[in-house]
């Protein structure tokens, strides 16, 4: 099958369209390539007369990038006609008058018609890839301007204006300076390399007053020009050394390692000098929590496994961390120990979780033995630490045998307390149910079954007597055998108190029953309380007087119940206190000797009054040379870093100030340093009250 | 019963009471201290010690702190912060090793805890003003656990100190005067020459220095 001669037309139009197209895009984005390198020249340009910041260099970047992307968009919109073809067919026609519009009628009447002869399209098929290239050629011309542009500026604004970097100070050329200035301190900038086990990127600083470095960081300073006679002095502390510059190219630099202590770098060049304060980033150690096992414990038998378990974590990060559990065995002054170390891992990662199983059968532990359990983290700090975390401990005993309470398995009588219940229970049920019949006994009958009743009551009352005597560990003889020693109840009582008082062996005064301070005494205060109900109870049922005798008797349960729901105390054994007679001692009888002088100890905070005068001395010196201003604020600061922070901070906000000329900044900020200084405000009265005087 | 002072008219021998270990392991310190503060010196001493929780703040109404024991020495967060505090404050902590070894782990657990907690400890010159301000001693007293081969069989020739500028802020003794001073002061009178001499001269030293 042959191609017909609309195919052919078309085929040339399309081709055309693709011509003009492609001129189109290849314009629309050397202009803008154009427009761009010429943004950047001009950035450059202006950078060697004013030294552009680089936050304001980072945004005329953006704005030349945005510029860029206009022209090539607003290119493509005006000549977007390029990608139709019947504009084409027209762009064509305008071009070729002697088509008369057959190339459109062609494209409009859709090949119903020949009305283009092949012979009458050999003109045109060529004149849209001339025209193509024809238009890229004058923005072409203004890319190849602007690049020579940029070729004959210098590289150092070049490179500031097209990658804004912090740092790049010390590559801009300043026409403007040229054969003024001689001082290679300015501009200068500072390279911080941290040491590898942080992790960090290096970093570089414009212009640095103050900055932060892990000890251990690679602080390089670079300059402009020659190194000859470039020197920093290095002061930490007691500490000061001397290092030279080194020619790097066509800059001087100066290599430090950034030290644990605040450093202060004194730079200087001839008559030029400047203070640069090195402040250390600590690294704190890292921190470790013991998840597992929860709380101290006591174990009965030394069997089976405990789970351990404890999360660290670290401000940079870990390099190591592990379960140390010390086994401490013996008693008295006789101890033996080892040491196991359990779940040793290696980390690289700011937190981790560490685990392990103690297995107490491996461990062959005896009763008696202690664990002492803890989780110990170490990071990677190799400069000055390494840095060594530890948690919590916890502590395990291995239960001795005997020593824990013995349970009774075989079935026990009721404890005395329950029985005085039970019994006095059924007394009281005894005088209800006497008190019930009274009206139909003669009063001998009454007497003599209330008497029964009062022999119980007095036989229940010696039992609880007894009780309270045995739990003190005396004789049950203390109580009396005869009711008719009526007298005998307070001695009883008193010998009671007496009982307890020496039981609890806790002080030599008179026992405050009342109170019940002892422990002894507010776990028997109830049952003494039950006994001098029942002494009264049985007094009225020795007289019949059943009314008067139930309301001690309900007492006397009441309180023998609280006595079976109090909370028992056990009390342990403790080493005697031992009370020195100090008069004794002295062979001084009842004189007190009179304590030696003691000479108050000077204020702590002699430093304080230290800075304070060194701050007074700078700013003296600071009206007869202003200019070294800064640097003394600067040494100061790295001398008050540790004890002073706030003072230090704000001496490096008052140097900054006045290294960038804000005089009112500098003010405040040294407004504050005086304050740091002086502590919190103390009002006094500033007039005396009023003495009387006039009248 | 554990109270604070009213009011520091008087020395309170105070032992420090902390959780991990034995810190009671010899009871009768104290009282033998007490006694020898009152036999020879006029200072106005308490008739009974009194026991200082680390994890309260009740530690820093004392002048002076005795830390001993057999066993691992854990500070938790608070025994910590408030012992620094008590040294920050010009106190003084004496610490002694009741193991008399210094592979042992009180020593090895204690010496760790008061660096993390106050700073290492350095060897105490035996020209220290500690060893004359009241008696005279050429250094650290020897101690019978030491002359009989007890525990690390060392005869410990310094104390060892944390100082705070020209001042002792802790010292410690691997020396086991626990040991040697823990008797009733009752028994001194078997003795020919008092052992607890030097406690006097470590009260004195925290009361004045």
């Amino acid at each position: 099958m042959s191609r017909g001669p609309r195919t052919e037309i078309t085929t040339a139009l399309q081709r055309s369209r693709g011509w003009l197209a492609f001129g189109v895009v290849v314009r629309a984005v050397i202009w803008a390539a154009a427009t761009g390198a010429l943004f950047v020249a001009l950035v450059a340009l202006t950078d060697l007369f004013i030294p552009i910041p680089i936050g304001a260099r980072r945004a005329l970047l953006a704005v030349d990038a945005f510029i860029a992307a206009g022209v090539f968009g607003f290119l493509m919109w005006r000549d977007r006609g390029a990608a139709e073809l019947p504009r084409v067919a027209l762009w064509i026609e305008e071009r070729v008058p002697a088509l008369r519009f057959a190339l459109v009628t062609e494209l409009e009447s859709g090949g119903a018609a020949r009305f283009v002869a092949p012979g009458a399209a050999q003109p045109w098929p060529g004149m849209a890839r001339r025209g193509a290239l024809r238009v890229v050629a004058f923005p072409v011309a203004a890319l190849i301007a602007a690049a020579v542009g940029l070729m004959v500026l210098p590289a150092g604004s070049v490179a500031r204006a097209a990658s804004p970097r912090s740092g790049d100070s010390v590559i801009r050329t300043a026409l403007a300076r040229v054969g003024v200035s001689v001082n290679r301190l300015d501009p200068l900038a500072l390279e911080i390399t941290p040491p590898a086990y942080a992790r960090r990127e290096s970093s570089r600083v414009d212009d640095p007053a103050a900055v932060r470095a892990l000890p251990g960081s690679r602080i390089t300073f670079v300059g402009r020009g020659a190194a000859s006679g470039v020197r920093a002095r290095v002061t930490a502390g007691d500490r000061s050394t001397l290092v030279q510059a080194r020619q790097a190219g066509d800059q001087w630099r100066i290599e430090l390692t950034a030290s644990a202590t605040p450093t202060a770098v004194a730079l200087s060049d001839g008559l030029h000098a400047r203070v640069v304060d090195l402040e250390p980033e600590r690294d704190a150690p890292p921190a470790v929590s013991l998840r597992a096992p929860v709380r101290d414990s006591v174990l009965a038998l030394p069997r089976g496994t405990i789970a351990l378990s404890a999360q660290a974590t670290d401000d940079i990060a870990l390099a190591e961390a592990h379960f140390e559990v010390i086994v401490s065995a013996g008693e008295g002054e006789t101890f033996t120990f080892r040491t196991l170390t359990l779940g040793a891992r290696t980390i690289n990662a700011p937190s981790a979780t560490i685990v392990a199983a103690l297995s107490l059968d491996a461990a062959k532990l005896h009763p008696g033995d202690v664990l002492h359990i803890r989780a110990i983290a170490t990071d990677g700090n190799v400069f000055s630490g390494p840095g060594v975390g530890t948690s919590d401990t916890r502590v395990l005993r291995i239960a001795r045998p005997g020593e824990a309470d013995s349970v009774a398995i075989t079935p026990a009588a009721p404890p005395d307390t329950n029985q005085s219940a039970l019994s006095e229970r059924m007394l009281i049920q005894l005088t209800v149910a006497l008190k019930a019949r009274r009206a139909g006994l003669d009063r001998r009958t009454l007497l003599t079954e209330s008497h029964s009743v009062a022999t119980d009551q007095a036989r229940l009352r010696r039992t609880v007597g007894d009780l309270v005597f045995a739990r003190l560990g005396g004789e049950p003889s203390g109580e009396e055998r005869t009711p008719d020693q009526t007298d005998a109840r307070g001695d009883t009582l008193r010998d009671l108190l007496a009982r307890a008082d020496r039981a609890t062996n806790q002080s030599i005064q008179t026992l405050d029953f009342d109170g019940g301070e002892t422990p002894v005494v507010a776990v028997n205060a109830p049952l003494l309380e039950a006994y001098n109900a029942m002494w009264d109870a049985g007094g009225a049922l020795e007289q019949g007087d059943l009314e008067g005798a139930l309301p001690h008797m309900r007492a006397a349960l009441a309180a023998i119940e609280r006595s079976r729901a109090a909370e028992r105390v056990y009390l342990r054994g403790r080493a005697p206190d031992v009370v020195v007679d100090v008069a004794r001692a002295r062979l001084a009888g009842t004189e007190h000797g009179s304590s030696s002088v003691r000479t108050p100890r000077l204020p702590v905070d002699s430093a304080r009054d230290a800075l304070a005068s060194r701050l007074s001395s700078i700013l003296a010196r600071a009206v007869v040379s202003p200019a070294t201003l800064a640097d003394s604020l600067l040494l100061l600061r790295v001398e008050a870093l540790s004890d002073q922070p706030e003072f230090a901070s704000a001496l490096g906000d008052a140097a900054d100030a006045l290294r960038k000329g804000q005089g009112e900044r500098a003010t405040t900020a040294l407004v504050r340093a005086r304050r740091a200084l002086a502590g919190p405000i103390i009002v006094r009265r500033s007039i005396a009250g009023w003495s009387g005087a006039g009248q | 019963m554990t109270r604070a002072p009213a009011a520091m008219s008087e020395f309170v021998f105070a032992t420090a009471q902390y959780g991990s270990g034995d810190w009671d392991s010899a009871p009768l310190l104290p009282a033998n201290i007490i006694d020898s503060v009152a036999r020879y010196t006029s200072i106005a001493v308490a008739p009974t010690g009194a026991t200082a929780p680390l994890a309260t703040p009740l530690a820093l109404h004392f002048p002076l702190l005795y830390l001993t024991g057999h066993l691992p020495v854990r500070f938790s967060d608070n025994e910590r912060r408030n012992l620094s505090e008590f040294l920050r404050r010009g106190g003084l902590l004496f610490v002694d090793d009741h193991n008399h070894d210094v592979d042992g782990v009180f020593h090895k657990s204690a010496t760790e805890e008061l660096t993390r907690v106050a700073g290492p400890l350095h060897d105490l010159p035996n020209d220290h003003p500690l060893y004359r301000c009241f008696f005279k001693f050429d250094g650290p007293p020897t101690t019978s656990q030491e002359l009989n081969g007890w525990g690390d069989n060392l005869v410990h020739k310094h104390l060892q100190a944390v100082m705070a500028g020209d001042r002792i802020s802790v010292l410690y003794s691997s020396k086991d005067y626990s040991s040697e001073w823990d008797y009733h002061p009752e028994s001194k009178r078997f003795q020919s020459v008092d052992n607890t001499r030097f406690g006097v001269n470590i009260v004195v030293y925290a009361l004045t220095a």
